[in-house]
Parts: structure tokens; sequence; C-alpha cells
């Protein structure tokens, strides 16, 4: 065993060493993903000179039945790559109850993307011609996607870039390699170098060098390079005021060694003229697509094809939310989403009644007013009676002068006004401003902080007409 | 918490009030309020007070230990985190440990996670924490977070917050937990004839040691009843101008040998109190002038001018055209630039009065240039107003132009607009960009122009 023991490393340093030079991030995760079962009864051993004993750790990979590395040594192995993070696992999943119910839920639950997108199929043909085009020409290209939240960029994107992995894992396309960013999950936008890098070769460097190592690898020929795909999620983060992150992602499609893709996503479709350097948009081109948001039609089709199959939802229902939806922003999200919230109420009454329940218009209904509705009138009913009374007097005030900022001297003789005429004792200032305080922690007004005290600047945050609506309700006017 | 309450009004009394509350918050053994605000003015003994209660007592509440701090001293979080954690820990900086706490805490979460970690949760904590208006402009998570101390630490911990300001001050845009407020109102006038007549052992003291030893009898005269009288006269003189304990005891202090005097010479019997009075009078307007200067016991029946600028404009030894440039700017500042013309050229036209203008010039005191404060000038005019009113013809030297920026070092002049021409100094021969104020007032400018000959105010377009 010891000798096995000893063996082992060294054969590890070697393969360690062709994988440094040779920088392919995916035979480095084969490799080590192997040598765990290999090196599993390892036992312990006390190494003799202080070099060997990094070494000897730096091959140990992760595996539980061993002691963990010193954290000075693990820090530089998750650095190096050779420690994948993992997470707890449960020892077994959790058993769900088989309700028709409980299983609509799953299906409508937001991250259970389904393999085809229902209503994408056009731009779903147009993001995979454009890939397939480059990947086989070999070339370099960019392409930017736009839509607001929820139209599926994201989820047609990555099933064009799942589907032509799996053709080219049967190689009938030739290969390439995927790398996607997002710029809210960057700390900085320089980080993208790091990330990048990371994924194509599993080490964590400093972005000074990973971008250097991205520049040469991209600048140099290299004649047996493959295509590499590039999404940028989020890109209007990636803009700082040099913008030179983003004009180096898209400089590197440009050079002719790169062969590099760059398909970019982001919310406003005026992004590139609007935020972007001149160089940089024209580098950009002009290979725009634009998702349009779903209409009622479409969000019916999409929750319909989630349920295929399924009794659980009346169809009415289902046009209620995706109406509902359509007409304030046609997120797929919130639709399903409010649909969830509805299987969760209908559950609810059939716990409560020990039936079984389809989803109708009514839960629907609720979900909706759980969801939609704003919360402003709700706070305003359960303020206190001064507060009302207070907010009552921003409003007095924002009329007599016509203007609506109004500052707290004007809006404290209102409400001195009002507190005399409701019969209640007047509150010194001292007190008004804590009240005041309050209504704006709140967010029912904006109010500057309370060291300019009497001075300070008030503005109500809603309309007067849902103070008057609220406070109609609750009886004080 | 009778024995307690009389035990502090020993040495501080007339505050048996907030004694008895501070008891009830802190020496019940009842868990703490998490936050207690305390305000009133200045030297109305709210620290001291607080030093106090949670002094250690002998045999008592072994497990009480408590942090006092300057919010005005911890000018980053680190310091202000670091020293309460010491504090509370007990510990002390020594050579031993390298005059530095063990971990660095700069974030709110390291200084929680201390808390947390060092501390004892048998024992109770508080932290005093003095000038908390400070914590305004400290990093915004500070406030809420010591006013919900025991809610993130789980410790019977309590933040006591000293301040002269109303809680209403410190009201945040996004909210606050609500905390107990205490107000410390200032001594009445019985309070401070208390306060003052504790002190009587002490000016007996002075007394001695401001006298030659030789003759003691005259102390005998020199009762308590005595100086209750002078306690009294004194506060008739004082009250109205001044409340703050630690002038009225200082100067109550300074003001007693004076009293004495004359019955130590045995010029005025000590029963007589009106004509001790009279005696005194002199003295004590003297030290009225004075007040809050802090000159000390040697300055006492000395005439002094009440602000000091004659005495200033006295000993301040400017250069001959220095003191002609001061007075060059204190007249651009204080007249208006239109009025130029006719003071400082010798052939300006005719001056035609119509009723607009006399109208103009009936000027009410508060709308005078002199009253309402300087203007600002360019440097161009201030040396055309310099050479209109010197005599000789001298050249604009270096040496005239370098003295003008000595004149901006020692403040009697200042830039008017810092935020322009690069803080003002950069752009001073540009003529336009910089622009000055003179900052002396008008009595300073008057003895500089009769220790040079000129007088100013036939210049004041204010005194025509």
């Amino acid at each position: 065993h010891a000798q096995v023991a000893a063996g082992t490393p060294k054969r590890n340093i070697q393969l360690s060493n062709i994988i440094e030079e040779c920088s392919n991030g995916r035979r480095v995760s084969r490799l080590l993903e192997l040598s765990p079962k290999k090196l599993e009864p390892l036992p312990v051993e006390e190494p003799k000179t202080p070099k060997r004993n990094s070494r000897a750790a730096s091959t140990q990979p992760t595996s539980a039945s061993k002691g963990t590395p010193k954290s000075a040594n693990k820090m530089k192995l998750i650095r190096d790559g050779t420690i994948k993070p993992n997470i707890h696992s449960r020892d077994a999943p959790v058993q769900h109850d088989a309700n028709e119910l409980a299983l609509a839920r799953e299906r409508l639950h937001v991250s259970a993307t389904p393999s085809s997108l229902p209503c994408r199929e056009k731009e779903y043909e147009e993001i995979y011609n454009f890939l397939e085009g480059k990947i086989f020409d070999g070339c370099g290209g960019c392409m930017y996607i736009s839509g607001v939240p929820g139209t599926g960029k994201t989820a047609t994107t990555t099933a064009v870039l799942r589907a032509l992995k799996q053709l080219s894992e049967e190689e009938e396309i030739p290969k390439f390699e995927f790398v996607d960013i997002n710029g809210m999950r960057l700390t900085e936008p320089r980080q993208a170098y790091v990330h990048i890098y990371r994924q194509l070769t599993g080490k964590t460097l400093a972005w000074e060098q990973a971008y250097n190592l991205l520049n040469k690898r991209f600048t140099t020929k290299a004649p047996r390079r493959i295509t590499t795909v590039l999404l940028v999620d989020e890109l209007d983060i990636l803009c700082n005021k040099r913008q030179d992150v983003v004009y180096n992602l898209l400089n590197w499609p440009t050079m002719p060694t790169a062969q590099l893709v760059v398909v970019t996503i982001a919310n406003t479709m005026d992004l590139p003229e609007r935020l972007l350097m001149g160089k940089i948009s024209s580098r950009l081109g002009l290979t725009r697509l634009t998702f349009q948001p779903y209409n009622f039609r479409q969000l019916q089709e999409i929750v319909m094809a989630r349920l295929a199959g399924m009794s659980a939802f009346n169809s009415d229902a289902v046009q209620l939310v995706a109406r509902k939806v359509a007409a304030v922003s046609g997120d797929a999200r919130r639709a399903l989403d409010i649909c969830r919230r509805a299987t969760e109420l209908a559950d609810d009454q059939a716990k409560k009644a020990h039936l079984s329940v389809t989803v109708s218009m009514m839960h629907v209904q609720q979900a909706l007013t759980e969801m939609i509705t704003s919360a402003k009138v709700k706070t305003i009913r359960s303020c206190s009676r001064m507060e009302q009374l207070f907010l009552q007097a921003v409003t007095a005030e924002v009329t007599r002068t016509g203007i609506e900022e109004c500052n707290f001297l004007g809006v404290y003789s209102q409400f001195e006004a009002l507190a005399a005429f409701s019969g209640v004792i007047v509150p010194n200032p001292g007190r008004a401003m804590a009240i005041c305080a309050r209504l704006a922690a709140s967010r029912l007004l904006i109010c500057e902080c309370g060291r300019s005290d009497i001075y300070q600047k008030i503005l109500l945050n809603i309309s007067t007409d849902d103070v008057h609506f609220a406070l109609q309700a609750s009886k004080l006017l | 918490m009778d024995a307690f309450v009389k035990q502090i009004a020993n040495t501080l009394p007339c505050r048996d009030g907030f004694v008895r509350q501070l008891y009830r918050y802190y020496r019940t053994g009842d868990p703490f309020p998490p936050a207690l605000y305390i305000y009133g003015q200045s030297s109305t003994g709210k620290c001291a007070i607080l030093r106090e209660v949670f002094r250690q007592w002998p045999g008592e509440d072994e497990g009480l230990r408590c942090a006092h701090l300057n919010a005005i001293s911890c000018y980053t979080n680190k310091i202000l985190f670091e020293t309460i954690a010491r504090q509370l820990e007990g510990a002390k900086l020594s050579q031993s440990n390298n005059y530095s706490s063990d971990g660095k805490l700069e974030y709110a979460k390291d200084f929680l996670a201390a808390l947390r970690q060092r501390l004892d949760s048998d024992r109770s904590y508080v932290i005093v924490l003095r000038n908390a208006e400070r914590l305004r402009d400290m990093a915004h998570n500070l406030l809420p977070l010591f006013l919900q101390l025991p809610e993130a630490t789980g410790l019977n911990i309590s933040v006591v917050m000293v301040s002269s300001l109303p809680f209403e001050k410190f009201y945040t845009k996004t909210g606050l937990p609500p905390l107990l407020k205490l107000f410390v109102p200032e001594y009445t006038r019985a309070e401070m004839q208390r306060i003052l007549m504790n002190d009587f052992a002490q000016h007996i003291l002075g007394l001695t040691g401001y006298q030659p030893r030789q003759d003691k009898q005259w102390l005998f005269a020199v009762t308590e009843e005595f100086h209750r009288n002078y306690v009294t006269l004194f506060l008739g003189t004082f009250w109205k101008v001044c409340r703050d304990v630690k002038e009225l005891r200082l100067v109550a202090a300074e003001c007693f040998p004076p009293y004495c005097e004359p019955i130590r010479d045995g010029t005025i019997p000590a029963q007589d109190s009106v004509k001790l009075w009279r005696n005194i009078t002199k003295t004590l307007r003297a030290a009225l002038s004075t007040m809050y200067m802090r000159l000390g016991t040697k300055s006492v029946g000395k005439s002094v001018t009440p602000d000091g600028t004659t005495w200033l404009a006295q000993n301040l030894e400017l250069p001959y055209y220095a003191k002609y440039l001061l007075i060059a700017a204190y007249l651009a500042s204080n007249n208006a630039a239109k009025e130029d013309r006719r003071l400082f050229m010798k052939n300006h036209g005719k001056q035609r009065k119509r009723l607009q203008t006399v109208n103009a010039r009936a000027k009410v005191v508060e709308k005078m240039t002199t009253k309402l404060g300087p203007k600002a000038f360019n440097i161009d005019r201030l040396l055309a107003i310099f050479y209109a009113i010197l005599d000789e013809k001298v050249g604009l030297t270096c040496n005239l132009l370098a003295q003008i920026s000595t004149l901006v070092h020692l403040k009697l002049l200042t830039y008017a607009s810092s935020a322009e021409g690069g803080g003002g100094g950069s752009a001073m021969l540009d003529g336009s960009a910089t622009r000055l104020q003179c900052t002396v007032g008008m009595d300073f400018i008057m003895q500089i122009g009769r220790m040079v000959g000129f007088n100013v105010r036939q210049y004041l377009t204010d005194f025509f």
C-alpha cells in the first residue's frame, strides 16, 4: 500500500505539469475527476521534506475521507482549479406527495426551463443560424440580443448552445468551446477576464495576468485552434467609464486569429448607440435581435405548454393570468409566479376541504390581488391616526402652494389646523418630526435627514388620490 | 436606592431625579434598555454622573463593565470599535501587547463577532458615548447598530449616548428603532447657589495660599454665613450672563480673595455687606467682561477691553506698506465700487444732488456696509486704492505683492472664492480670478489708521 501511495503523487505531478503546459480546461477537470478514486486508499503519511509536502498536498484532490488540506494550501488549490467548489447535499431527495397540484407547481417553476421554448422559434432559428455559420466558417463575429426582462433571451440562447454542443459531440459540426459570463455576477468589469480565463483553463489569476494571457491567446496564431463562443449576459454592467473591458471583448472577434464569437445580451434596444463609444458599437456590428414582450396568447401558450397533459388548471384561469401580465409587462416569469401562487392557494383550500381542487378563476384573482396591487394604500390604512393626519397635512400643503415640494414649517402649520379641527392635541414640532421620519422610513414621504429640522423639504411619494382614497376608507375625511 | 443617591449627592448635588432614573434603568438587576439617549445643555453634570453611576462599587454589581469614550476622538470605525471592544473586555494597552488589540475590527460585522465571542454573557455591559451627535457623520450603519446592540449580540448590553442636541436631529431617511430619552435640565438659581457654596473649603484654601501666613486672625471672620452672602452677591451679577457651572465656579474662586481683601486690611468690617459690595463691583464687572476667556487669576481686577481688538492692533507690528495695504483692503471691502471714482480721484465730475441719491444716503444702521459685512474685491482694485491713499509713489515690487499674500497668511485677508481659481492662491496674478475679503473690524482698522496718521472714517461712504 505504502509503495502505491508513494508512487501515485509522483505520477500526478507529471500529469499536472502537462496540464499546465497545454492549458486545456476540460482535460484538467476530467483527469481530476478520475484521480480521487485512485487515491482514496492513500493513508496520510509523514512527508520528509517541506518541498515534497507542498507538492504532495497540491496533488491530493478533495476527498472527504482524507483530512482537508491546510487553508493556505487549500486556497492555492482552489486558485489552481484543482479543487472544485461543491455544496453540501442531502442524503436523499425530499419525498414529494404525488399530488397533481404539487406536480403542476414543480413544472411551473421558473427554473424548470423546457427544452424547447414555445413562441420563440423564429428567434431560436436566427441565433442558431448565426452561430452555426460562424462555427462552420471558423471566423469570429458579434451578435447583440435585446429585450425587456422575462422574454426568454438567455433561455433561448442557452438552448441554442446546448443543441450545438450536442451536435458537436456527435461530430456533425466542428468542436467549439463555450464560455459564459454574467455582468451581474462580477464585482468589477475587469473581473470578466478572470472569469473567462477560469472557464477556459480552470485557473484563477489576477485580472492583469488573465488579460495578458487571453490577449496572447486571441492574437497569436495557433494551427489547431477551435472556435470559442462567449456569451456575455447583462452587457450594460460591464460598461465602465473607460469601456476598456467591453472594447476588448468586442475587439478580439475582429482578430482573424481569435475565432471568437461573442453573443451579448442586454435589456435596452439602443444600448450600443446610447452608452457605448463609437469604436465599440461599430465593432458590435449590426447583427441585432430584439425579443418582443409576449402577448397574452403567447403567455397562455407558454403556461399551457408547461401544464401539458394535466388537468390542474382551468383554462380560463390561465387566460386571465396571461391577459393581466401581458397588459403590464409581458414577463413570462411573472405569469409563472402568479400561476404558482394560485396553485398554492388552491392547495391550501384542498387541504382544508380534503377535496381535490383545480385552480380556478377565484384563486387566480386572489393571487393577482396579492401580487399586483400596491401595498401603499394598505400601509396608509394601517398608519396611526397622527400619521394619517400628517399625510393629510402634506396633501393640503401641496394643494395650497401648488408645488409638489413643501417644507416642514408649512406642513406643520397645516397639521396644527387639521389637528385642531379634529379635536386632537397638537403634537409639538419634535413629535411631528418623529412622525415625519417614520413616514419617510416607510417611503410614503421623501424627506431630508433630520439635521435640517424645520427647514427640511418634504415630498409626497404617492399620488394625492391614493392618500384621499385610503383616508376616505378610514373615515378620516 | 436612597443610599446610592445620597452617596452621589455628596459630590454631585441637585441631580437626585436623574440619578434615580439611571438607578432604575441600570442598577435594579433587570435587563438594560438597549439604548438610552441623554441630552441637555453643556455642563449640567451628565457625564460626571454617568461616570459615578457606572463606577464599580466595592461589593456590589461586580458584573458590570463600562466603556467610556468620546465620539470626536473616533474618526474611523476601527478606532471606535476597537476602543469599545477593548474597554468592555477589560484589557489594557501596555508594552506587553505592543499597545494594540489582538484583532482588527474594521467593519460592523467584525465588531459584532468580537463582542459575541470575547464577552461573557453572564456579565452586563454599558457603552457611554459622549458627543453622540458625531455618530451621524460616521458610517450610516453605526447609529442603527448602536440602538439595537442587545438584539445583535445577545448580551445584556446598553448604549448610553450623551449629547446636547434633541433626538429629532438624529432621524435618518431609513428610520431608527425607538429608544429611551432622558432630558437633563439646567440648574436653577437655588441649585447653583448650593453648588457654589459647596466650594467654601476650597475658597478658604485659596485665601490662605493667597495671603502671607503671619496674620490669620482675620480668617475667623470668614464664616459660612459670610460665604453665603458672597455667593448671593456673585450670582446677582453673573446669573443673567452665564449658567455654566464650570465657568461660574472658576470666576467665583477668582473673585473671592479681592472680596476679602478689605477685611484683611481691616478697612471694612465683615458684617458691612453694603460696603463690601461697593468695593467689589468694579472687579466683578471686569471679570464679567473676561468671562469664558480663561485668562487666569492675574487678570482679575485689571481693565481689559471686552473684545481685545485694540490690544491686538497695538501689538501687531506690521510693516508700513502692509498697514496701508490693509487699510486699502478695508476700504475696498466696505465701499461700493461705484463710489471709488468720487472717493479717490482728484478730478471727479460734479456731484448732482438728486432726491434719489439723497434718499439713498439716508441710511439706517442695519443697511450700512460696515454692518453688513465685507464684500469681495479683486487685487487690481486693492492696488488702485492703495496707490490712491498713499502719498508717496512706490514701485510695484514683488515685496509689495508678497505682503498681500502675507496678510492672507495672517488671516487679516481671506480668499472670498476658494472654489474658483484653484484655491485662490494660484491665480493671484491673473487679477480677475482671485477675489479677496478683508476680515478685520472697524476698531482695528481705526487703530491702524491712527498709527500711520490716516483717517479711515473720512473715506468710508457710510459716514458721509
